[in-house]
């Protein structure tokens, strides 16, 4: 990593609440409260059999709080390099999705990185059927069209994670993707 | 004489310890003196040989080290000191000498000419760079001495002294000799005339700082880096005079420097710049600040920020509190915080830039320096915010404006509370010069959502501020508030903070919300049930009802909000009108009251948290109201339907009958309990129901009669809600006991018709025994003997029956076992011969596991007998017998019922009771995973789970089953095999955190399939599923040798 500063002072986002933060007594389609007598939470899990797809809100919680690596104290989100209307499903293939990011600064050096943060996140948690393209914003990087090649290029991912390095300090951005922004 | 001749010459010989002991023994008692050893010792003290002149002077310092000290008279102290500083000239006596040294410095004869004799002698002869670790020791001890005993004698030395003793002292190296040296050093800078020598000082001490020294492992001496850090730094802070040296030196290791200096060198800092002085600070301010600034701004680690900003704050204090106390507001500040303050608001010009999060916490540090620093930073930052705040140019950034503004007041309140007794005069806080545009800005922050949040917390350190806010200006805060609260539709957590402050005014002055608020609230609760299908109002009402319930634990608050909600309750469950009422579907308004009697629950058990003693007042004015609702409701049930009869309504308001009844006196439970079995006994309600409706006379209430409705007898919900938290003392009033529980147990297999009503009347029983049990032989012997032939043992009545008569049995058993009786153990026993029956034995290993689980029946707030570790005492007597018979029968149906007795038993138990037999626990456990019960396997993996989780790293139980562990987790993880949600949720959860428990080489060969597997779980239809599911794949993927 280079020890250029590339954005000494950037803005920041206030973090938008998680949609799952409806309130816990609110049991949709319920008339009555929860009263917590009930001891099992099993039931409240099995009650229902309808299968809850993965949504854009689902893979924005998952890349959201991943370490912004110039501001490792801050999270992607906060710095409003993701967000989640820049998670788009292809409406004709229902597993294509493409993610975009905005870099801070359009010299940002980091942005490789920060895609690849993205990506490997990615590659991680969602499954295997899903094709993920990880592009810049358009307009928003001096190199855009470089980035996004390298981004997408399978051989060119792989080598960038045999570099011990290199995947010391993406794994350090990731260690704070699990947590959701209440907790910090 | 001879024989210390002897003694001498033996000694010389043979260096036993054995002669000095002699030696010291003939001086003790008297046959010997100091006189004739040096008598004895003339030849070889005087010796041309090097060995035996060491030897001679050796003998004698070993000897004068035990010799009693009244022994050593004035003379011959005096003839010893000046023998032995004699011998310091000598290269091969200095040894011996210096330790003699060492005994006389300490003794009461030696006097001050001895201190300046030795001391000289020490600066003449002694080279330190000659000497061993041990010997410099010894010269530091005896100095040591010398300062200890005769400082006067040293100070009058002068230059002399200092001067030698620097030279002593400079390039000591080891540990031991320093932590000496530093006592020392500090000594003469604060006691000594050092004006000359500062530099010296400077050299003999800086030159060590910031101490770098790790010791090593198993150090003998015990010697820790913070010892000698902390005697360094006790030095550093000495004199004043340091200052000019010292900063410099400070500041380049500050820059300079690995983390733990920078740490080290900014706490040093802060115990040395009040002594250094507020000229030195200041002279040195620009320079320090510069450093200090990139510590802040761009900050290494949290902590070295922290630190960074407790130096300003000192570095500020060090200069401005010398300067007079300024009362006069005017006095303009001038130096270093006015340039700080003045580079930290051309920052926050951008408060929504990373940097402005730095800039205010400067600030905020500035707060708590001194009262004029603090003034002036307020009287620069807050117009400066409440100017950025109303600029059109910056409408996208007054949210974090707000929040910078709201860091600012609540540092500011903190500097200011340090006195809570004593009350501000009006005015004299210093935020109260600009407290009008700061409440202006802060209620228009109030109104759109992402400026509310930094707004409310700002209002909130404003009210916390004692003498800040009038009483108008509270109300027309809350006045604001409750527009926040009224115009917060989409139900964010900012009704949560807003309520926080409400409740955070209402402690200061309730009248406000009372007024104001709480009438707010009700008139939005409507007065019949929004129809099922409307889910909108439905949620309405909800979140009026947690905010009434979040605002109401004030006791004013409360007895208001009981009137508003009783009233309700009465109109939704008996409308004035009947025709008002939808007949046909009554479950929304139950749903409505149950929400109603839910928020009164709820607020009870918070205010009885709180030890609030309003609860008490609650017997009269609540509970009789709610009887007379659903004893009326129960009669008039059966004529036509009625809402307060769901069994939910019920269970909500014997919690708020027992949370009330947990609060009384023993009197007052005892005339309580006799106007409910009035009641439920005989019939009679007038004592315990009163209230709006009117029970109708010709109806008869008599729930435990064999022809009583269905209405009336749940309504035994309420009966054992009044006795379950009775205290032991209250007899209840029936005239035999034991006849009363027998007919209650017979009352639960005959006529109960669900489980509402039996689980009722088993924790009445249950309740009564555990207080009284000792008055209840003839009960729990032939009575229950004869409930478990008859209805537990009979295997020809029914399964179904006899499994609720165990769950009856079970109560039983633990109204006893809660508090230690004897026969506990034996009905326990009993339900161990059930294991083989086909239909009933996993009822009965259900049962033997729940024993000595925690219940809401029998606690200590219900005021229960309970002994202490009773679950303890319990799991050490039944778990060996569970562990043996499941291994002493392999694949019958009883090694099944023993398995799902240990699931039920580690469940109930405290982890700590179980610990120890883990090893044996393992193999069954994983056994258990088999059963095909769902309910069981997610209770065994929580187990293992809750194991791992405080397991030490390398937990050699769970690397042995490493293998078989993983490949059941994925198994019970993955929808193609598990249904349960619950147990893949819990079966992932497992596997996240076995990478942290067990050792890399073991896990290794499972990495690839689990990380394969595990993909499929991330395809999982449920969300849960799949988010926990990318925790466990994550841990995997980082598990790396």
């Amino acid at each position: 990593m280079s020890s250029e500063v590339f954005n000494p002072n950037p803005t920041i986002f206030a973090p938008t609440k998680s949609k799952k933060s409806t309130k816990t007594y609110a049991r949709l389609h319920s008339l009555w409260l929860d009263d917590g007598e009930n001891d099992g939470y099993d039931e409240e899990y099995d009650q229902s059999d309808e299968p809850e797809t993965i949504d854009q809100d689902e893979i924005f919680e998952l890349i959201r709080s991943i370490s912004d690596p110039e501001h490792r104290s801050m999270t992607l989100e906060q710095l409003a390099v993701v967000s989640a209307p820049q998670i788009v499903f292809d409406h004709n293939s229902p597993d294509r999705i493409t993610v975009e990011f905005t870099p801070t600064v359009p010299h940002c050096g980091m942005s490789t990185f920060i895609g690849l943060s993205i990506r490997v996140r990615l590659l991680r948690s969602l499954p295997q059927r899903f094709k993920i393209d990880i592009r810049v914003k358009p307009g928003s990087h001096q190199s855009e069209h470089a980035l996004n090649k390298q981004l997408n290029d399978k051989e060119r991912v792989a080598a960038a994670l045999e570099n011990p390095a290199l995947l010391e300090v993406l794994e350090q951005c990731l260690s704070t993707a699990g947590r959701t922004p209440q907790e910090e | 004489m001879e024989r210390i001749d002897r003694l001498v010459r033996t000694w010389i010989a043979s260096e036993q310890e054995q002669e000095i002991e002699d030696t010291v023994k003939e001086i003790e008692q008297g046959n010997a003196t100091l006189l004739h050893i040096v008598k004895s010792l003339g030849e070889y003290l005087t010796s041309e040989e090097d060995d035996l002149r060491t030897k001679g002077v050796e003998f004698l310092s070993l000897v004068i080290a035990r010799c009693p000290p009244e022994k050593l008279n004035r003379q011959s102290v005096r003839t010893l000191v000046t023998f032995y500083c004699g011998k310091l000239e000598d290269t091969e006596t200095i040894i011996p000498a210096l330790k003699g040294l060492t005994t006389l410095t300490k003794l009461p004869s030696f006097v001050s000419t001895d201190a300046v004799e030795v001391a000289k002698a020490l600066f003449a002869h002694v080279k330190m760079n000659v000497l061993v670790q041990s010997q410099r020791f010894t010269v530091f001890t005896i100095i040591d001495n010398l300062v200890a005993n005769q400082r006067e004698a040293l100070k009058n030395m002068g230059q002399e002294f200092i001067r030698g003793y620097v030279g002593l002292a400079e390039g000591e190296k080891d540990p031991r000799n320093l932590l000496l040296a530093f006592a020392i050093d500090r000594v003469l800078l604060i006691e000594f005339e050092v004006t000359n020598f500062i530099e010296d000082f400077f050299n003999i001490t800086f030159c060590y700082f910031p101490i770098t020294f790790r010791p090593p492992p198993n150090d003998p001496y015990g010697i820790t880096t913070e010892d000698l850090r902390a005697a360094l730094r006790s030095c550093l802070h000495a004199t004043p005079a340091f200052g000019k040296l010292a900063i410099p030196l400070f500041l380049e290791k500050l820059t300079a420097g690995s983390p733990v200096t920078k740490k080290d060198t900014l706490d040093t800092l802060d115990v040395c710049l009040p002594v250094y002085g507020p000229t030195v600070a200041r002279e040195f301010a620009r320079k320090m600040w510069n450093t200090l600034k990139l510590e802040i701004f761009q900050p290494t680690d949290n902590v070295t920020e922290e630190k960074a900003l407790k130096t300003t704050q000192v570095l500020i204090q060090t200069i401005y509190s010398a300067t007079p106390a300024e009362k006069t507001d005017d006095a303009e500040i001038e130096g270093l915080a006015k340039e700080a303050c003045e580079e930290c608001i051309q920052i926050l010009r951008q408060p929504e830039k990373s940097q402005a999060k730095h800039a205010i916490k400067v600030l905020c540090a500035f707060m708590s320096t001194t009262p004029s620093v603090s003034r002036f930073t307020l009287a620069r930052a807050v117009p400066h915010f409440v100017k950025l705040f109303l600029d059109p140019d910056e409408l996208p950034n007054r949210a974090p404006t707000l929040r910078l503004l709201a860091d600012l007041i609540e540092a500011a309140r903190e500097s200011t509370s340090q006195d809570l007794e004593v009350l501000p005069d009006e005015g004299s806080v210093p935020l109260s010069s600009y407290k009008d545009e700061v409440v202006g800005i802060l209620t228009v922050g109030l109104k759109t959502p992402a400026s509310a949040y930094p707004a409310i917390d700002a209002l909130k350190s404003m009210v916390r501020t004692p003498g800040l806010l009038t009483d108008e200006e509270l109300g027309f805060v809350v006045h604001n508030v409750n527009e926040v609260l009224q115009k917060d539709e989409d139900e964010s957590d900012l009704s949560d903070v807003s309520l926080d402050l409400l409740c955070t005014i209402s402690a200061v002055a309730p009248s406000h919300v009372s007024d104001n608020t709480l009438p707010m609230l009700f008139s939005a609760l409507p007065d019949r049930a929004p129809p099922r299908d409307a889910d909108a109002e439905r949620i309405k009402y909800w979140r009026t009802l947690a905010s009434l319930k979040k605002l109401c634990t004030q006791p004013d608050l409360f007895e208001t909000l009981v009137v508003r909600l009783v009233t309700k309750l009465d109109l939704l469950c008996v409308p004035a009108t009947p025709a008002e009422q939808a007949v046909d579907d009554l479950e929304p308004a139950a749903a409505y009251a149950h929400s109603i009697l839910k928020t009164l629950a709820d607020v009870l058990s918070a205010k009885i948290e709180l030890g609030h003693t309003d609860v008490v007042k609650y017997i009269d004015r609540l509970v009789p109201r709610l009887y007379n609702l659903f004893i009326y409701s129960a009669l008039e049930a059966e004529e036509r339907p009625m809402v307060a009869t769901d069994p939910r309504l019920l269970a909500v308001t014997a919690q708020i009958v027992t949370l009330i009844t947990q609060t009384l006196t023993a009197a007052r439970q005892e005339t309580f309990v006799k106007a409910v079995f009035a009641a439920y006994i005989d019939g009679d309600v007038s004592e315990l129901a009163q209230g709006i409706q009117k029970i109708p006379a010709g109806k008869k209430f008599s729930p435990l009669e064999a022809s009583a409705s269905t209405y009336q007898r749940n309504l035994l919900v309420l009966f054992s809600a009044a006795v379950v938290a009775l205290r032991k003392e209250v007899s209840l009033p029936v005239p035999d006991e034991v006849a009363f529980l027998d007919s209650l147990l017979q009352w639960i297999g005959a006529h109960a018709e669900n489980a509402l009503q039996r689980e009722a009347l088993m924790h009445l029983i249950a309740a009564v025994v555990n207080r009284h049990a000792e008055k209840l032989d003839a009960f729990l012997s032939s009575n229950v003997d004869a409930f478990w032939t008859s209805q537990i043992a009979n295997t020809s009545s029914p399964a179904e029956a006899r499994r609720n008569a165990i769950l009856t049995y079970k109560w039983l058993t633990k109204a006893l076992l809660v508090r230690g009786h004897a026969r506990a153990m034996q009905n326990v026993d009993r339900l161990f011969e059930l294991f083989d029956d086909e239909h009933v034995s996993w009822d009965a290993a259900r049962a033997v596991g729940k024993v000595p689980g925690t219940d809401k029946v029998l606690t200590k707030r219900h005021h229960a007998v309970l002994r202490i570790l009773y679950a303890q005492k319990y799991c050490n007597a039944v778990l060996p017998r569970i562990i043996e018979g499941a291994k002493a029968s392999p694949q019958s149906p009883r090694h099944n019922a023993y398995l799902v007795a240990l699931a039920a038993l580690i469940k109930s138990v405290p982890k700590s009771t179980y610990a120890h037999e883990m090893p044996s626990l393992m193999p069954l456990l994983l056994r258990g995973l088999d059963l095909p019960d769902n309910e069981i396997r997610a209770s065994v993996i929580d187990t293992l789970h809750a194991a791992a989780l405080s397991s030490e790293r390398d937990d050699a139980i769970i690397a042995e089953h490493a293998s078989s562990l993983v490949s059941t987790m994925v198994k019970n993880s993955l929808v193609s095999q598990m249904p349960s949600v619950r147990v893949r949720v819990a079966a992932l959860r497992y596997l996240a955190v076995l990478p942290s428990v067990v050792r890399y080489d073991v896990l290794h060969p499972q990495k690839a399939t689990v990380i394969r597997e595990l993909a499929k779980a991330l395809d999982d239809p449920k969300r849960v599923v799949r988010s926990e599911a990318v925790e466990a794949r994550t841990n995997w993927f980082k598990f790396s040798g």
